[in-house]
């Protein structure tokens, strides 16, 4: 059965070759049909048909010598039975280097005899396209998971990116609600400070005689009982010129107008007038100079501090969370917002990486991040950060650049092409470096095939 | 990629050992101005005057063809040896030794291809002024005046050029340094300094030191007595510093021998024009150099060089020809020590015009040897008898070579093969640079990137192409690498001065350098291309020298050290021959390999006088700029008028990313040049002619592919250059030498006589002045077929896709006009023949055919050189050989008259048969076109129009 279908083959191809113009294909034949003369396909000339490949240029489109290399701008027909067809130039009719699997581009008289092999040939191509279309289809069933996957996990993103809105959002009431309090608190402790820093003033305007007696007053009742008794007079109140010395008790009764206590009215009658005049007592602390800190004495202001305080330091806690929760919330975004294909796809492979080692280099692609290299020394050098798709305009996605790495000796920064093609698993496959510093990458991945490549293979299946 | 590291090394020696920085241009001050040359700053302080050489006359002699006379320098009463030939051919030579050297001067072997033959010569007249001698011929004479010693060469009444005329010749004899001040002074003027020196330093350690006026008084005060007061001044220039030891940056230069150097003058009276001297980046006419430096003649690897500039390239070819519209002569000066050249136009006693060229060398003797032509060709003919003509080349190395540094690996090299037929351009070599090697390990292949060499050799071979690897000659000291350790045990390697192995840096690290002056050494050399030694090399491997100035990064401007030792010889008296021997040694291995069958190719960066014939030149790491695409015409034109015709420059330019433009521009410029190969520095994007674009894709295909229509006629002209000598690409002035107008064109020339090439070498070009020569004549443009007369400034309008080339009227080119993927594969395709008719109607061709890369043309007698004649509207093909063969199938397909009329009839005869031709007219542009002969292309025939 097998024999005998070579044998009509080879016996139909003997009869078609007796009358066939070499060089051609069926759908040309026509214009080969008449045998008495032949119009140049272009229509430019007319000639006697013996003019037909006679290995001389006559057409200028080269249509008179399809079968030999006479014309610069003629193509060769190979048939390649058993195998696909296609063109040649003619140029490489009779150049001794078997073009054609069938042979018929030479005229076998060279130094090279040339085999039929498509036969061969078109076995290997067939059984290669049909293993190439067992992994597009492998492929395309595992694109379809990564998709479904990416869908999920895409999901998964927005959901999460909802929820750390959410928090994100708590956090920002958390915080406006702080730092109202913060503000309250530190309201409260500018009035008790600006109270103090008043009361000072009053003091002073005491000594300048300004202070009105109930600051006076107020100063010198230290523990704030509404009467100033001997005691709180000798602790406060020093004798004019004599202040080295203390006041005894007896110019305090004196001071007091003889009572042992008196409260502000009285205090403006007796104590008050003698602290107006300046002339036999002073406050102590007017001597001494004015404290270092009101604040610090005042334990008012100490607490209202304290409280301030502390409400900062929660503060300061809920902005780190928010800060963290903000960040990832960009992270997220960003990533959310980078082109991941049509139907993200290439979404689960951000995050991963991908290491090849070529000769004593360790090459890495972490897809939509960076390429890096890493020599023998452990040193690693970026050879790109990620740049854009830069594929086809059919296809955008088969290529993707990465930029802006290490700058090159005397040179531009490097940069790294990756090329994606079909395969069933992910993988880096090949590095090269054609010109110095300019990587090309190809990368194995399901996500990279196409159900267009299936009309290619279809096509191509003989 | 795999050698980052590497090329980071590499990268940080360039930048220490050439020191260059971001900078653009050279760094000129790694190299010597003839002021920091010790020897030439004291050559060139001696200034004109009268010569203190005298000839004495009573001890000439005269045998045959040899005459002897000494020659006495009367300031210190040494006296020389000066020799005259008359040689065959036209030329005289003339030499000048000490008498009695203490020990022998360095005389340049292995330039010569034969003792140049002689002719008797006799005495005419004698007096006690000077001697006549008949040069025979018409009525040439030579004139030896005897005080001040001159010598003037006469052709009737005319000097045609005069010898020390200026009183420059001077000839430092070596002298022994003296160890005391006690030493009784004789007439030895130049070993004054030694002896001052030596009061103040150790005979063991001597340095230079400063001059110390009291004892150099003293000293000169008792010479002084016995001197008179020219003597003084000479002593006093003299005595000079760099006499026994230089240095420059950060080398020092030990002498040991002390001064050696020689120099000498010549006069041309009449000539405006002088040419040659290779390898400059200047102009093709030689610029005068009073007032800056001389022409230097030293073997370098400049980094970056700079154009119009008199400064040492990586090539030297001592050779200069004068012309004026009566006389061209040549002056080839046999040195190889570093050699200065002063060219000096202007006028002469009688006030007409006249030159001055005054050459300095640092040692060796004087070996000149004078050219008097009288015509172009016949200064060709007179050098290449004396030094041999271009070798034969390949066919294919004609072609289109493709390189780069580098293409990285195999896969890389079969991406580019596949790239060149996926867009139908032809080429033969892809070449690879350093990078192929194991480490910078000639003669072997990196591991990983190239492990299947024979594979690739193979691939490479099916398509009929061919490859070409990079070896250089410096040697990675390596006790593991078997090629050193060859070299070392056999003691082939370079000495340094105190006997050790002399290393120095370049591409591979510490490197060796093989003596290649040793012919043991070069026959072991050449032994190693053998396809057992030189593992994973096919037949279709040929060679490429690179560095073989010999290039060291850490040397004294970047070359070798001068007290280097080559056995007897400094490195000094043989620099400037290193590199022929290198190329010569590398041919003769590829020769070998073949058993003397094939031959050879081998790209040499490095040359000398002889080096056309062992393969080709390239002018270098030139730079993507338009300047060094208009410079490599002028480079490639001098070098072709002193015989290395294989020429060419870095297409694309080596440094630097061409512009599309002039990418394009210069393989359209590169196409009609001789060596044509596109390289590329490692720096650089990749610039395969596909990488810009459809359009000058097919742009840059469509030049390529008119270099391989013409490689017929390329082929044709590299016969004629290696049987004759006469150069391919030839300045103008060469074939029209009465035309004044054309002596100092430098942007258009000739291929043989018959194409006149100008390229577009402008950017942005949209027409250029192009100038046709020839009184009578015409010229046809190429691609048009248009008419154009001689002697007329032509305006040309220019495209992108315009290469102006025009065909002489009264010339035949054949070409093939299939054009395929390799120069191989169109070996039996048919010619067409392009008749070009002269005002008259006549024009005649040359076809040469032979299996394109064996030597049975030479050996067998195997091949076909026809000449083909038109003549009263007959055009004949007739043996130009009949006792050679040559079996071919080729034939001739077309046959294309430019200026033709239209006749009735056309018939062919042929082995005694009549046919009749088809043919067409075109009115328009006068052309008829025979249509398929249909003859053999090696048998007789005849074409009749009627």
């Amino acid at each position: 059965m097998h024999c005998h279908i070579v044998i009509t083959v080879v016996f139909w191809s003997i009869c078609v070759d007796s009358q066939k113009i070499r060089g051609i294909s069926l759908s040309y034949k026509r214009f080969y049909r008449e045998r008495q003369s032949f119009l140049c396909i272009d229509g430019s000339k007319l000639m006697s048909f013996d003019h037909v490949n006679d290995d001389y240029c006559d057409c200028s489109d080269g249509s008179d010598e399809p079968g030999t290399a006479a014309c610069p701008n003629g193509r060769f027909y190979c048939t390649n039975l058993g195998y696909r067809p296609h063109y040649i130039p003619s140029s490489r009719v009779n150049d001794g280097i078997c073009d054609c699997c069938d042979a018929s581009d030479e005229d076998n008289n060279s130094h090279t005899p040339c085999r039929n092999t498509c036969r061969n040939l078109g076995q290997r191509e067939r059984a290669d396209v049909q293993s190439q279309m067992r992994t597009l289809d492998e492929g395309l069933r595992l694109k379809q998971q990564i998709i479904q996957e990416s869908v999920l996990i895409w999901q998964e993103k927005q959901a999460q990116l909802l929820d750390l809105q959410r928090v994100a959002d708590d956090l920002q009431t958390q915080l406006d609600n702080l730092r109202q309090q913060e503000a309250k608190k530190n309201e409260e402790v500018e009035k008790l400070r600006e109270a103090e820093l008043e009361a000072r003033e009053t003091a002073e305007n005491n000594q300048n005689r300004t202070k009105s007696p109930l600051n006076i007053f107020q100063e010198l009742d230290s523990n704030r009982d509404g009467s100033i008794t001997l005691d709180e007079v000798q602790a406060k109140l020093i004798p004019i010129p004599d202040e080295g010395r203390g006041l005894s008790e007896d110019e305090a009764v004196v001071l007091l107008g003889g009572a042992h206590q008196v409260d502000l009215s009285r205090f403006e009658e007796t104590l008050w007038t003698s602290l107006k005049m300046g002339d036999r007592v002073m406050i102590k602390e007017r001597l001494r100079g004015v404290p270092s800190s009101v604040a610090e004495d005042d334990t008012y202001i100490k607490a209202a501090m304290s409280a301030a305080e502390k409400v900062a330091a929660d503060m300061k806690k809920v902005e780190d969370s928010y800060e963290t929760v903000y960040m990832e919330i960009r992270d997220l975004r960003e990533k959310l917002a980078t082109d991941y294909g049509e139907h993200r796809e290439f979404l689960l492979l951000h995050n991963q990486c991908f290491q090849l080692k070529v000769n004593e280099y360790i090459y890495e692609l972490c897809p939509f991040n960076q390429v890096t290299q890493t020599g023998t020394s452990g040193a690693e050098m970026s050879l790109g950060k990620w740049g854009s798709w830069t594929g086809t305009p059919e296809n955008r996605y088969c290529q993707m650049k990465y930029e802006g790495g290490e700058p090159c000796w005397q040179g531009p920064s490097r940069n790294t092409v990756v090329r994606l093609i079909c395969g069933t698993e992910t993988a880096l496959r090949s590095v090269k470096e054609p010109s110095k510093c300019q990587y090309v990458m190809e990368l194995q991945t399901p996500v990279a095939c196409q159900q267009a490549q299936r009309k290619q293979g279809v096509h191509s299946e003989l | 990629m795999a050698s980052f590291i590497e090329r980071v090394c590499l990268h940080l020696l360039l930048v220490l050992s050439v020191s260059q920085s971001i900078t653009q241009a050279v760094d000129r001050s790694n190299f010597k101005t003839c002021e920091q040359s010790a020897f030439c700053s004291r050559q060139r302080s001696l200034k004109p005057g009268q010569s203190s050489y005298r000839a004495l006359l009573d001890t000439l002699e005269l045998s045959n063809s040899r005459l002897t006379l000494q020659l006495l320098n009367n300031n210190n009463k040494v006296r020389l040896l000066l020799e005259l030939y008359r040689l065959q051919g036209n030329m005289t030579r003339v030499k000048i030794n000490e008498l009695k050297p203490i020990k022998p001067r360095y005389e340049v072997p292995d330039v010569l291809i034969t003792d140049p033959p002689t002719e008797p010569m006799s005495v005419m007249a004698q007096d006690e002024h000077g001697v006549v001698l008949s040069l025979g011929g018409e009525n040439r004479r030579l004139f030896v005046n005897a005080q001040p010693f001159r010598l003037d060469i006469m052709e009737g009444p005319k000097v045609l050029l005069t010898m020390n005329s200026r009183g420059l010749l001077a000839f430092e004899h070596l002298r022994i340094r003296k160890d005391t001040i006690s030493h009784k002074i004789t007439s030895t003027v130049g070993s004054m300094w030694d002896k001052i020196k030596n009061v103040f330093s150790s005979s063991k350690d001597q340095t230079d030191t400063e001059e110390d006026g009291k004892t150099e008084d003293m000293e000169k005060n008792n010479e002084d007595e016995a001197s008179d007061g020219a003597e003084e001044k000479k002593e006093k220039e003299a005595d000079q510093p760099g006499m026994w030891e230089e240095t420059f940056k950060s080398h020092s230069d030990s002498k040991p021998n002390g001064p050696s150097s020689i120099s000498l003058d010549f006069s041309l009276p009449g000539v405006e024009h002088v040419y040659g001297l290779p390898e400059h980046a200047d102009s093709l006419r030689l610029r005068n150099t009073d007032g800056g430096d001389p022409y230097r003649l030293y073997n370098l690897d400049v980094f970056q060089y700079e154009l119009s500039n008199p400064m040492a390239l990586y090539g030297a070819v001592p050779v200069l020809i004068s012309h004026n519209t009566r006389r061209t002569m040549g002056l080839f000066w046999l040195n190889a020590a570093e050699t200065w050249v002063d060219v000096s136009y202007g006028q002469g006693s009688d006030e007409a015009s006249q030159t001055n060229v005054r050459w300095m060398s640092e040692s060796g003797i004087i070996d000149v040897f004078i050219m008097m032509g009288p015509q172009p060709a016949d200064v060709f003919t007179q050098y290449a008898s004396l030094t041999g003509t271009q070798s034969f080349p390949p066919l294919s190395t004609l072609a289109y070579h493709q390189s780069r540094w580098n293409y990285n690996d195999q896969e890389d090299v079969s991406t580019v093969d596949q790239g060149f037929d996926e867009h139908d351009i032809p080429y033969d070599f892809i070449w690879l640079d350093i990078e192929h090697t194991d480490g910078k390990r000639y003669f072997t292949w990196d591991k990983n990137n190239f492990p299947q060499p024979k594979e690739m050799l193979q691939n490479l071979m099916n398509k009929r192409r061919k490859m070409v690897t990079i070896v250089d000659p410096h040697i990675k000291v390596d006790s593991s690498y078997k090629i050193h350790n060859e070299i070392r045990s056999r003691g082939y390697y370079v000495k340094n001065k105190d006997g050790g192995d002399y290393e120095g840096w370049c591409w591979p690290g510490n490197a060796g350098y093989p003596d290649f002056t040793n012919p043991e050494m070069r026959s072991w050399w050449a032994s190693m291309f053998a396809y057992d030694q030189y593992e994973g090399s096919m037949k279709n491997l040929y060679t490429w020298n690179d560095m073989n100035e010999p290039s060291v990064f850490n040397g004294p401007e970047v070359t070798m050290h001068k007290d280097a030792l080559h056995g007897q010889w400094e490195h000094r008296d043989v620099h400037n021959i290193y590199g022929l021997y290198v190329q010569m040694a590398t041919a003769e291995g590829l020769m070998q390999r073949s058993g003397g069958m094939e031959r050879p190719f081998v790209l040499a960066r490095a040359f000398f006088a002889g080096s056309q014939r062992y393969g080709a030149v390239w002018t270098g790491d030139n730079a993507a700029e338009w300047g060094h695409l208009k410079a490599s015409i002028p480079m490639c034109l001098s070098l072709g008028l002193v015989g290395i015709s294989f020429c060419g420059a870095d297409v694309g330019g080596f440094f630097k990313t061409p512009s599309a433009e002039l990418l394009v521009r210069w393989y359209q410029a590169g196409a009609y040049q001789p060596f044509f190969r596109a390289h590329a520095h490692m720096d650089t994007p990749r610039r395969e002619p596909w990488l810009f674009g459809p359009d000058n894709t097919a742009l840059i295909r469509e030049a390529i592919r008119q270099r391989y229509t013409l490689l017929p006629y390329w082929y044709q002209q590299f016969y004629h250059a290696h049987r004759t000598g006469q150069p391919v690409m030839r300045p103008l002035w060469v074939e029209y030498p009465e035309e004044i107008a054309t002596f100092s064109i430098d942007d258009e020339y000739l291929i043989g006589r018959d194409l006149l090439v100008h390229p577009v070498t402008d950017e942005g070009s949209t027409g250029l002045m192009a100038y046709l020569p020839g009184n009578g004549e015409v010229w046809y443009d190429v691609h048009t077929f248009q008419r154009h007369d001689g002697a007329q400034n032509l305006h040309i309008g220019v495209t992108m896709s315009t290469i102006p080339v025009f065909q002489r009227g009264g010339s035949i080119i054949c070409r093939k006009n299939r054009v395929r993927r390799s120069s191989s594969c169109m070996e039996n395709d048919p010619y067409t023949l392009y008749v070009a008719l002269d005002p008259l109607g006549n024009a005649e061709g040359e076809l040469y055919i032979d299996d394109g890369h064996t030597f049975k043309y030479e050996t067998d007698k195997q091949f076909i050189h026809r000449r083909l004649s038109f003549t009263s509207n007959t055009l004949s093909s007739s043996d130009l050989s009949p006792d050679t063969s040559f079996p071919t199938v080729s034939w001739v397909e077309k046959v294309v008259i430019l200026g033709a009329q239209k006749p009735s009839a056309v018939t062919l005869t042929s082995d005694g048969r009549e046919t009749s031709v088809e043919f067409e007219f075109d009115p328009d542009t006068a052309v008829l076109t025979l249509r398929k002969p249909d003859v053999k292309a090696a048998v007789n025939w005849t074409l009749q129009l009627h």
